[in-house]
């Protein structure tokens, strides 16, 4: 693996992620659209160097904006790279469908369930481990503007790989 | 296998019904904040208030370190100085990096600061002395109202206000970090959605939008006239905004946009977004004032200013009203518009004409930073059109503040 892609809703914490994960060089903003283009940087994972990109906010893989026209051509030219999904916790749903989309275009799925800090200020519980099984990806909780949950998600990140859309719908029939 | 939209919206729901557990929520301190700052009635009041704080804020700031302080560390002791010590220097050496020789013979009428003109004195007063620490607490409060969440609400707000020239309430943030620079305000255009509404905000924010070193710089020479400059441009926004609306074709639908909860602005974000900012201007702003100032004393020094002078000054009586004696500003207002305000003769002139002459420098031209990236974010026939309204603007405002200023007697 020499790539990650960071990808998610706007304003669900991706370019706060990447300053964490690559030290610093993306502006963040606390309104949706902040990043625009997207900003490259390293980080290493299991020792070696790799390359991780933040990707403008996309809603669906759908582009209607021009900085949603720039995630969706990122994806297409780095097959390649693991894709680490950020969710929104408090509004898990929509990012649950970003992240099912991902997974259906055969890319190799992380799934970081950021800003747990605010679900649990909303009364909203997410069973991390559950969803895990269900996906078959990994699934990590994550406060980035704390720093919390991340260095378990780069340790995990070696472990994803592409998973059928099939045999999510067996196991959520199934439990 | 790809679902359809359906089936995953149904995979989705199945799925966070197994995982998700939802516990009653009681409604916050922040929640309430919220809802106050969105309803028009509530709202309204609070985003002057903000405005009013944000700009308070701006004037104390910089005031302190301009006039308080810079101004007289370069008035005093500096320009003095370092004209004493470049004194061996031949002559045409000596303007470019000092100034004119006669105004430092006669012990500088009026301020040394900007009387002087070179490279090494006002060409550096200009960018350390004032416009430094005008875009520094404009960046830091700009910062600070993005990182807290009321950028989106006031987009919300005026939403209604921002349709009826055909943009979507969102264009106030682009408008808004314009103010700080017209840079990242031109790219935070592209979350706009269509590109009739990116054609708009970004000729609108080119031509109206005053950046934080052209702020400063009023802030300091002319602060009585700063609160009609800006009226005077918000009501060109508004009204070319409009016109552009009816004659650009595409579409301006509304949208849906996620309004974030209020949250802290964490100090070490701001700070680094105010920093990478302030460095954008220290290494692409700076070297641009200084160029500015070497052009301008070039041109006195062989005497072609007055040929240019000479040769521009019917036009600008006759369709502005403006006296000869602004051209070196008009001259360099295509590098650096900051350097031209300061450029203008103040003391030559009217107060109405400093007032035309200001309004005709903020929307003439994009500064070139801005110009490079409209070439990059516009295709061809766009940037013909914003030339070209560009040009339209300046004939129409401009005459037409000439007339009115005809009438009024001024």
């Amino acid at each position: 693996m020499n790539r990650v892609l960071l990808m998610g809703q706007s304003n669900v914490g991706k370019s706060v992620l990447f300053n964490c994960l690559a030290g610093g060089g993306a502006t963040v903003s606390n309104y949706p659209g902040t990043t625009v283009d997207f900003d490259k940087g390293r980080m290493t994972i299991d020792g070696e160097i790799a390359e991780i990109i933040d990707v403008p906010g996309t809603f669906s893989l759908q582009s209607k904006d021009k900085a949603e026209e720039v995630a969706l051509k990122m994806l297409e030219e780095k097959k390649d790279a693991v894709v680490l999904c950020v969710i929104d916790s408090s509004k898990i749903e929509r990012g649950l469908y970003l992240a099912l989309e991902l997974i259906e275009k055969g890319c190799p799925v992380i799934i970081a369930l950021n800003m747990a800090d605010v679900a649990k200020d909303a009364n909203i519980r997410i069973d991390a481990e559950k969803l895990e099984d269900l996906l078959g990806v990994p699934v990590i909780a994550t406060v980035a503007t704390r720093g919390e949950g991340l260095k378990k998600l780069v340790e995990r990140m070696k472990e994803t790989r592409p998973v059928k859309i099939e045999k999510i719908m067996k196991s959520v029939e199934g439990s | 296998m790809e679902l359809t939209v359906d089936q995953r919206w149904d995979l989705v729901d199945r799925i966070s019904k197994k995982t998700v557990t939802v516990g009653d929520y009681k409604a916050t301190l922040k929640d309430a904040l919220a809802d106050v700052t969105v309803r028009p009635l509530t709202g309204i009041p609070f985003a002057i208030a903000v405005l009013y704080g944000f700009w308070t804020f701006f004037g104390e700031f910089a005031g302190l370190l301009t006039d308080g302080f810079f101004v007289r560390i370069f008035g005093t002791h500096w320009i003095p100085w370092i004209g004493e010590k470049l004194a061996g220097l031949p002559d045409w050496a000596f303007t470019i990096l000092v100034g004119d020789r006669a105004v430092f013979a006669e012990g500088f009428l009026g301020d040394p600061c900007f009387a002087a003109g070179g490279v090494l004195t006002t060409g550096l007063f200009m960018p350390f002395g004032i416009v430094l620490w005008a875009v520094l607490a404009l960046f830091l409060v700009l910062a600070v109202l993005e990182d807290t969440g009321y950028l989106p609400r006031l987009a919300v707000l005026l939403d209604t206000v921002m349709h009826k020239i055909g943009l979507h309430g969102f264009a106030v943030v682009p408008t808004l970090v314009s103010l700080g620079c017209n840079v990242p305000g031109v790219t935070a255009a592209r979350a706009l959605e269509t590109r009739k509404q990116r054609f708009m905000i970004i000729a609108l924010l080119g031509v109206f939008v005053p950046c934080g070193a052209q702020i400063g710089m009023m802030e300091e020479l002319i602060p009585h006239l700063i609160g009609w400059v800006f009226l005077t441009l918000a009501i060109g926004y508004f009204g070319f905004g409009w016109i552009l609306n009816k004659i650009w074709p595409g579409e301006s639908p509304e949208i849906l946009m996620d309004v974030p909860p209020y949250r802290a602005p964490q100090w070490s974000n701001v700070w680094r977004k105010t920093w990478m900012r302030t460095r954008h201007f220290l290494f692409v702003a700076v070297p641009f004032v200084l160029l500015g100032c070497a052009i301008v004393m070039v041109l006195y020094a062989t005497g072609a200013m007055d040929a240019i002078a000479g040769g521009l000054e019917g036009f600008l009586a006759t369709v502005f009203g403006v006296p000869a004696s602004a051209t070196p500003s008009l001259v360099v207002g295509f590098l650096r518009k900051d350097l031209a305000i300061g450029l203008l003769p103040i003391g030559a002139m009217t107060t109405y004409q400093v007032f035309k002459s200001v309004i005709l420098l903020s929307i003439y031209f994009p500064c070139l930073a801005t110009f490079a990236l409209l070439l990059r974010e516009l295709n061809w026939k766009e940037i013909l059109a914003t030339l070209g309204f560009l040009v339209v603007t300046i004939f129409v405002f401009g005459g037409v503040l000439n007339l009115i200023g005809m009438a009024g007697g001024w």
